[in-house]
């Protein structure tokens, strides 16, 4: 099993950077979202978590980093809570930081996912 | 002003050369459109919608809207990136690439009005197509915050097609723009409308 990075560009569509580690379990998700095949690139992230989660069974600790994501891309962030809240479930050791503007609107965002994925995700504001 | 001043006077001045070539088809002032979207309009365009047409006009739209402050410009940026790709993936009207691309056909306007700015989009729709769109904007209207993110939640947990998606999409407009959708729909043949959505962001958001 090897691990994913992804380096993050920003030109017509914005792919975000992508770091996951099979050593430690970090993963990190930042820069911004907005894909030409959005599921098709989430898609491999979460068959790496599903691996990782089978093969490894360690601890996975995940840092959202995201200022900016589309409406597709936060249904395929959903889809990776739900991944990490599935594997909370069967005993497996998981932490979640979400990093957000400090603005109303993107605290209730994150609010949403924990209110959508019964998870428990660390809320961290910056300055934006 | 002064600039349009000057470009007035020169106007007068200069006659229309090769008209009768284009044989009696040129009947719109390009000048008098010009005029029309100097009231208020600080982008507009009209045509195929790319993500590179999305792109420059996202980038663009960052550049005019000088009297928001940063928090307002990055609403802006998000309601503009939802709207652009309904009316690429939506619209009736759409060309296609040499590659087989399909690029839907369609307007945007960003204007400004004292203290807000209003972000504007229309394309043409089936008129078969739209009517659960507008349901779902009328519940959109019809609901509070609250309920609005839940509704959000509700929908995003719904199936991925890429109809679906539009419609988070429009639930996401109306909580980032924290106004109501004023939706337009304007018949245009049997079976066709066209279709438009308007919302308003305030210059300075807290």
């Amino acid at each position: 099993m090897e691990d994913i990075h992804i380096e993050g560009v920003h030109e017509a569509f914005f792919t975000p950077t992508v770091n996951f580690e099979v050593a430690t379990g970090h993963c990190e998700i930042s820069g911004e979202s907005y894909l030409e095949e959005t599921s098709k690139f989430y898609a491999r992230l979460i068959e790496w978590m599903k691996k990782y989660i089978a093969e490894v069974k360690g601890p996975l600790t995940f840092d959202f980093k995201l200022s900016y994501f589309n409406t597709s891309s936060s249904k395929c962030l959903v889809d990776i809570l739900d991944v990490l809240k599935k594997y909370q479930n069967d005993g497996g050791k998981i932490e979640v930081n979400w990093y957000y503007d400090d603005t109303e609107e993107e605290l209730e965002e994150v609010e949403d996912f924990i209110l959508e994925t019964g998870l428990d995700i660390n809320k961290i504001p910056i300055e934006i | 002003m002064h600039k349009n001043k000057k470009c007035t006077k020169f106007a007068k001045n200069i006659k229309r050369i090769g008209m009768e070539k284009l044989d009696g088809k040129y009947d719109f002032s390009l000048y008098e459109y010009h005029n029309l979207l100097q009231q208020n309009i600080l982008v507009s365009y009209k045509g195929p919608i790319d993500e590179r047409i999305m792109n420059v006009i996202g980038d663009n739209i960052e550049l005019v809207t000088n009297d928001g402050n940063d928090k307002a410009k990055s609403k802006i940026f998000k309601i503009f990136m939802e709207l652009a790709q309904n009316v690429w993936l939506y619209s009736a009207e759409s060309c296609k690439t040499a590659s087989g691309r399909k690029l839907g056909m369609g307007t945007l306007v960003i204007g400004e009005f004292g203290d807000s700015y209003t972000f504007v989009t229309g394309n043409v729709v089936r008129n078969s197509d739209i009517e659960p769109v507008i349901e779902k904007c009328e519940i959109i209207n019809s609901l509070d915050r609250d309920s609005l993110r839940e509704y959000r939640r509700e929908q995003r947990r719904l199936g991925g097609d890429k109809k679906n998606s539009g419609n988070i999409g429009l639930i996401q407009v109306a909580l980032t723009a924290e106004s109501p959708l004023d939706i337009e729909l304007t018949p245009v043949s049997d079976d066709e409308s066209f279709f438009s959505v308007a919302v308003k962001i305030k210059k300075t958001v807290n």
